[in-house]
């Protein structure tokens, strides 16, 4: 039972690791250019193919680094050619575009690499069992945990610290003033966009050597996403981590006493914060409004 | 050479036809000021200069260049800082973030001279935008405009809410900036200490300019003054809000 209920626990943290790094790449694009893009799931699927073509390569490590790298690039372009029209424009709009791109993506991976799964490996240390009785647990399960906590540490330390990422908090809430201060406000949305993109391709390619790479692997992951957006408090960035974290945890823990209910309840969550909280548990106040 | 020049500006919000042909200049090295009562389009011609409402027809001409069509931030550029009306300051930031959003053009003002100027913002530098008093964050916003090292500086209101003794710093701060060889556009309600310390003024009313002159001739215009002042300045002054 024991066992049961541990390896449950790490698999609700895993899942939540994902849900965090998927959620804040929404989170900032969101935040800053009051986009909601539904082709995220798009990008994390790219991030994990470009890492299984590159690895035979570059090795593990470099396609680990590397293809986060090239979807962040691709997400720029597509920004830049496509995503900033919306900017300003009825929600609808974007709605209609992230969710055109989504359709677009998924096919682009499906007529390049193939409808059915693919393998990536992983280095075999990493696939190895953390000890004969932790046998269910690998060390990639540790790993993916470290990556997406480095991860995530490394972006809120880029926003603290650096004068991008001050300028990025600064523009979620008051954009405009940011601008006449001297800030190109449309480079700024770009990079934001980059770093969200980024965060879905390193969210790909480390979910690619837990699960098989599959066009729509992205998919199952958008809505909990959003919904941890939602339970932390939309505008919240450390919300968003908290919101992750819990509903993973949450539907690992259920999964356990009443398995098919695993997907309810995080929507449960949802509803109970929105009733006791409407702004979230992180949530600024005025935020959605 | 004017550090800025706007001729026949017509600002339009949506269909509302707000500004009617305005048109004013703001000499190099002198303070200029802008009056009108609540709603007469003096936020709106700022808005207008600085790129933020771009005027329908019209032409805005800043240190010799057509800046009509530029963007904000390339205005800001040219050496143009602003301090929008309310101070807009980054609530969730903290002061000393505050201070890292501001393009930093080189010049005299930096970051280490601005808490020289300001002790009151050295001292606060580690609280959020949110927890500052009314004149604290206007001293922030001012403080964040100059990091620009601008060569002219707009300024919306910068009295509006302030405790009496704080209107008189703000507005000593503001004359003190001609001798750092700036060009001020200065927006107010606060009518009399305007015309005190600008050379140069213009009057707005429902959107066009009524008034064109010196500081000094308004100030002899009794009948202009007072209903420019009407229900103004010193009625409202007296709240210092500690949001
Ligand atoms: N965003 C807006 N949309 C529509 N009308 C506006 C907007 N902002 C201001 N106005 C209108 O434009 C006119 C001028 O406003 P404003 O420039 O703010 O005046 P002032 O700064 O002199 O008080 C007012 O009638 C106001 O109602
Ligand atoms: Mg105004």
């Amino acid at each position: 039972m024991t066992e049961l209920l541990l390896f449950n626990v790490t698999n609700g943290l895993i899942i939540g690791a994902f849900y965090v790094l998927m959620a804040l790449g929404l989170s900032l694009i969101l935040n800053l250019s009051g986009v909601i893009n539904f082709a995220h799931g798009g990008f994390l699927a790219l991030g994990g193919y470009i890492a299984f073509t590159m690895q035979p390569f570059i090795g593990f490590w470099g396609a680990l680094l590397l293809a986060p790298v090239l979807v962040a690039v691709l997400g720029l372009l597509l920004e830049r050619t496509m995503i900033r029209r919306l900017y300003g424009r009825d929600p609808l709009y974007s709605l209609l575009l992230t969710f055109g791109l989504a359709f677009i993506l998924q096919d682009f991976t499906r007529y390049v690499w193939g409808a059915n799964g693919l393998p990536f490996t992983v280095p075999a240390f990493l696939a190895a069992p953390i000890s004969d009785q932790l046998f269910f647990v690998t060390w990639y399960r540790l790993f993916m945990v470290a990556v997406v906590a480095i991860a995530v540490g490394g972006l809120f330390l880029f926003l603290r610290y650096t004068r991008t990422g001050v300028r990025i908090r600064a523009g979620t809430l008051d954009l405009e003033t940011v601008s006449v201060l001297g800030v190109n406000v449309g480079g700024l949305r770009a990079y934001n966009f980059a770093l969200g993109i980024f965060l879905a391709g390193l969210a790909g390619v480390l979910a690619s050597g837990q699960l098989s790479l599959v066009p729509n692997m992205g998919d199952s992951l958008l809505m909990p996403s959003f919904v941890a957006i939602i339970v932390g408090g939309v505008g919240s960035l450390p919300g968003t981590l908290l919101g992750g974290l819990l509903i993973g945890l949450a539907s690992g823990l259920v999964t356990l006493f009443w398995p098919s209910a695993a997907d309810a309840v995080i929507y449960v969550i949802m509803a109970i914060v929105l009733l006791l909280r409407p702004r979230g548990l992180l949530g600024e106040e005025g935020m959605l409004g | 050479m004017s550090a800025l020049v706007a001729e026949g500006l017509n600002t339009f919000y949506g269909k509302s036809h707000i500004l009617h042909d305005v048109g004013l200049t703001v000499a190099e090295g002198r303070i200029t000021t802008l009056l009108g009562r609540n709603g007469a389009g003096k936020t709106t011609t700022l808005r207008s200069l600085v790129g933020l409402t771009p005027p329908r027809t019209g032409r805005v001409t800043i240190f010799g260049q057509d800046t009509t069509r530029f963007a904000p931030f390339a205005v800001a550029a040219l050496g143009v800082g602003y301090v929008p009306e309310g101070r807009r300051i980054f609530p969730n930031l903290t002061v000393e973030e505050n201070l890292r959003v501001p393009l930093e053009r080189p010049g005299n003002w930096s970051v280490a001279r601005v808490y020289e100027v300001f002790p009151r913002l050295a001292e606060r530098r580690q609280n959020r935008g949110r927890q500052l008093s009314g004149g604290e964050q206007e001293m922030l916003a001012i403080a964040r405009a100059l990091l620009l090292n601008p060569r002219l500086l707009i300024l919306d209101e910068p009295s509006q809410g302030l405790a009496p003794l704080i209107v008189r710093d703000v507005f000593r701060i503001v004359a003190g900036m001609r001798t750092e060889g700036m060009s001020v556009l200065l927006v107010e309600q606060n009518v009399r200490m305007s015309l005190e310390i600008a050379d140069d003024a213009y009057v707005l009313e429902n959107g066009a300019v009524v008034y064109a002159g010196t500081a000094a001739q308004l100030t002899g215009d009794e009948a202009r003054i007072r209903a420019l002042a009407g229900a103004t300045a010193e009625d409202w002054a007296f709240d210092e809000r500690a949001a």
